[in-house]
């Protein structure tokens, strides 16, 4: 349907502008894994009869990447795991402003500054815990600090979503906030992992008993593993800090001439069929309203997830310094 | 006589000078870019210190450790009697092929509390303890055998032999093993990273990927490149004056093993040891993780995977092979003040991790159009990577060709270039493969500058193991790495070939 429309463009168009000749290809930088990805770009390529050239690598990493190549960046679109990297290149001036038909159900406060990305899925901050080994399950993360937990708990705090939250809290709360929390959990005894999904292994082993991920990756694990694990997740109450809510995100490089047909692609990962999908594939969190949530979780709109600017999450050095100074990393 | 063409040598040799200095010159572009006094407040604070203290402490204890374990496994592989020698000698020189991210994840595995700067220490001596063994091994082999016997015959006790006589002859080689290895300490990424060692090599990645601040990155690069310089001006210290007796010359032939049976249960045991560790344990972990959760192994993919790796690696080897080629020659034409701080340059410019080197050819290839992202820019980023491997096996190469031999084919009426190809290559051709072979080896489990220059949608065996890893899907990795290690393992049963003093023979004889 797209690809029709663009090039019916063409032919009305004759002009050498290259963003209405007929796009026969897109390149696209994914910070987003292979495995969970991968059958999307394959459906927009059927539907689109455009080519897709996937480069895959590390959301960071590739931003670093698109940073260096500047302008001569053969990306058409960058789509990163987290808000933090688009931030990041937006920051720079390499995203070009999506028109309001980008994305334009996607709710507001998962867009970026300047509507220069939107977001994709959503992903929320949670604790993950043995069932039954928790009598009184924590209500805010403030709580991990206290006796009942000592030494029962792990987190990731080399990991980025671990650093998107403790930014959001710094943001948030204040650097002497979040430098005493920090200290407390360090003090607790905190467990330290290198991925979330170590903490839920850890967790379904009785290493420990709780620890802090992102909503999916019980389900991550369990699959990897191949069998059930013996580890759930809950939110803390409504509105605690806890309970960030981060996005994957796409955004246009200002330096594509492919803009329309960039714009179809992300229309076409925003749009209720691809969100119902990625609800149902891998657990995330659709960003339209009215799509349900993944299974046995409460609506988006239900967690109480903390007003947070999401573009405000790219800049991580005071945040690691912090970590640094109270001997987390 | 021979200096007639160093000319043109020179100028090639600095050629190939400027064409790998490109990452040097972007960490001098891109620091550049912040006034000196952030530049001044980066170096001085306390972070950078301490990063740097543990950064010189790793190297010092993994150079260390390796000096003294590496030297004594490989004189007990060639001088002691054990059993199957050349068994031991390929799986003390397998662990080549298994990348340091692959060691810590396996070894994480079965011990999960691994971690900080002894763990490290650990895992990177299992990971470049070859380097050693392979250099002091191949250096044995060389020792002139008659000077054994003469010194046997005076009267010397055979430990007396090894300290006095043989161990000062390696003397270099085990300079030049140490120097491979602490580079690879210092360039290393993934072991450090996922136990938690926070290097100039971690500090790089985090300052790219946290901040995205590339001018202090660049810094720190440029800290670490500093470091390198200082490794590799203390190393030609150690190596001290060259004292190498040319087994071209001598009399050689197969070594008589000493038979003691405490000190072969000894070694047999040491070397075991070291195989078990480096071997057999990764190999285990990651066999029993595919078997936990077997995925279907997608074939096409496997092979796929496995010949873009091969061709790539194999690109990168040829080309870090020509470009090793002029300063060879150059150095076999006698001691000079160029060649010499040349090699330096070429060997601290081997420190430099390979988000630096990936970054650099990003921001310079991003420029040369259809050759970005080609198979040609990755291995060329290869070959700048590991030149320094090419670069000091093609000049003890070319060192095993005595001048004389050169003279008396030169007498003959032989051209230069007759001389070059007719004596020269073939006496020297065993090491010329090492070098290559090494370069092959290393390029095969690349990451960092892999995904950045990779032609998109090419995967590699090592970007495949990274991928399934990076969504814990060990057992889906795990043929990836398993494919991997096997792969390597044909070049390094090659490379553990014993080289015998035949084809040498016959060169002279045709001299003659």
């Amino acid at each position: 349907m797209g690809a029709l429309v663009i090039g019916g463009v063409s032919w009305i168009g004759f002009g050498r502008d290259t963003s209405s000749d007929k796009v026969e290809e897109l390149t696209i930088y994914s910070g987003r894994s292979e495995e969970f990805i991968a059958p999307f770009f394959a459906r927009w390529e059927k539907e689109s009869g455009i080519k897709l050239n996937i480069r895959y690598g590390d959301s960071a990493e590739l931003a670093a990447q698109i940073l260096e190549e500047g302008e001569n960046s053969p990306a058409d679109l960058f789509l990163s795991q987290d808000a933090g990297a688009l931030g990041a290149l937006s920051v720079a001036g390499l995203l070009s402003k999506l028109p309001d038909s980008a994305g334009d159900q996607i709710q507001s406060q998962y867009i970026g500054d300047n509507r220069t990305w939107v977001g994709v899925t959503g992903r929320a901050r949670v604790f993950a815990y043995r069932p039954g080994a928790v009598a009184k399950l924590p209500t805010s993360v403030a709580e991990l600090t206290s006796a009942q937990f000592k030494g029962r708990f792990g987190i990731a705090p080399s990991n980025s979503s671990f650093q998107a939250f403790v930014t959001a809290l710094i943001n948030e709360k204040g650097e002497k906030f979040a430098e005493k929390w920090l200290a407390g959990m360090k003090a607790n005894d905190a467990k330290i992992y290198l991925k979330n999904s170590e903490i839920v292994e850890a967790i379904d082993k009785g290493e420990i008993d709780l620890g802090l991920v992102n909503h999916y990756y019980v389900w991550e694990v369990s699959e990897a593993l191949g069998r059930e694990i013996n580890a759930e997740i809950s939110f803390f109450s409504p509105g605690d800090i806890g309970n960030l809510i981060n996005v994957s995100g796409v955004g246009i490089l200002g330096s594509s001439k492919k803009e329309s047909a960039a714009i179809e692609l992300i229309n076409f990962l925003t749009a209720k069929p691809s969100q119902i999908a990625f609800v149902e594939d891998t657990h995330e969190y659709s960003l339209l309203s009215g799509v349900k949530a993944p299974e046995g979780l409460p609506k988006l709109e239900d967690i109480g997830a903390p007003e947070v600017d999401l573009g405000d999450l790219e800049k991580v050095q005071r945040t690691q310094d912090l970590l640094t100074k109270v001997g987390l990393l | 006589m021979v200096k007639s063409g160093s000319y043109g040598l020179r100028a090639l040799v600095a050629g190939v000078l400027i064409t790998i200095s490109q990452p040097l010159l972007y960490l001098i572009i891109r620091a550049g870019e912040k006034p000196a006094g952030d530049i001044l407040a980066l170096l001085t604070r306390s972070k950078t210190v301490e990063v740097l203290g543990a950064t010189v402490l790793l190297l010092s204890a993994v150079v260390a450790i390796n000096v003294l374990l590496g030297t004594a496994l490989a004189a007990g592989l060639h001088y002691i009697e054990i059993p199957y020698p050349r068994i031991l000698l390929v799986m003390t020189v397998l662990p080549l092929a298994i990348p340091s991210y692959v060691f810590t994840y396996t070894w994480k595995a079965l011990v999960p509390s691994l971690d900080g700067i002894w763990a490290a220490t650990f895992i990177l001596v299992l990971t470049t303890m070859p380097y050693m063994i392979l250099a002091v091994t191949i250096s044995f082999q060389r020792i002139d055998s008659g000077l054994i016997e003469v010194s046997r015959s005076l009267g010397l006790t055979k430990p007396a032999v090894f300290f006095r006589v043989i161990l000062p002859q390696v003397r270099r080689s085990i300079s030049a093993g140490a120097l491979l290895s602490g580079l690879y300490v210092l360039s290393d990424f993934g072991a450090v990273s996922l136990l938690n060692v926070e290097t100039l090599t971690v500090s790089i990645q985090n300052l790219y990927k946290s901040s995205y601040d590339r001018s202090a990155a660049s810094v720190i690069g440029l800290l670490l490149f500093l470091a390198a310089a200082i490794f590799v001006s203390m190393e030609s210290f150690l190596k001290g004056r060259e004292f190498e007796s040319r087994g071209a010359e001598g009399f050689q032939q197969q070594i008589r093993r000493v038979k003691n049976l405490p000190l072969s249960v000894a070694t047999t045991f040491m070397l075991a040891t070291y195989a078990f560790l480096a071997v057999v344990i990764p190999f285990y972990v990651l066999i029993s993780r595919f078997l936990q959760n077997p995925a279907a192994v997608a074939i096409s993919d496997l092979t796929t995977a496995a010949i873009s790796t091969i061709t790539v690696a194999a690109m990168g080897a040829a080309i870090a092979f020509l470009l090793s080629l002029p300063l060879a020659f150059l150095m076999t034409q006698g001691a000079s003040t160029f060649g010499s701080i040349s090699e330096k340059i070429i060997l601290m410019a081997h420190a430099l991790p390979g988000v630096v080197v990936g970054l650099a050819l990003v921001s310079f290839g991003s420029r040369l159009g259809v050759l970005y992202q080609s198979i040609f820019l990755l291995a060329f980023a290869y070959a700048v990577l590991f030149l320094a491997k090419s670069v000091a096996s093609t000049s003890s190469a070319l060192s095993l060709v005595s001048p004389q031999l050169k003279e008396v084919a030169a007498t003959l009426g032989k051209s230069k270039s007759r001389v070059t190809m007719e004596v020269v290559f073939p006496i020297a051709l065993p090491n010329l493969a090492l070098g290559v072979l090494l370069v092959f080896l290393t390029a095969m489990k690349e990451l960092p500058a892999t995904l950045m220059l990779r032609p998109t949608g090419m995967d590699t065996l090592a970007t495949e193991v990274w991928s399934f890893a990076a969504i814990s899907r060990f057992n889906e990795a795990a043929p990836y790495a398993l494919l991997l290690v096997l792969l390597a393992a044909i070049p390094t049963f090659i490379l553990t070939i014993p080289r015998s003093a035949k084809n040498e023979a016959s060169v002279k004889a045709k001299v003659n």
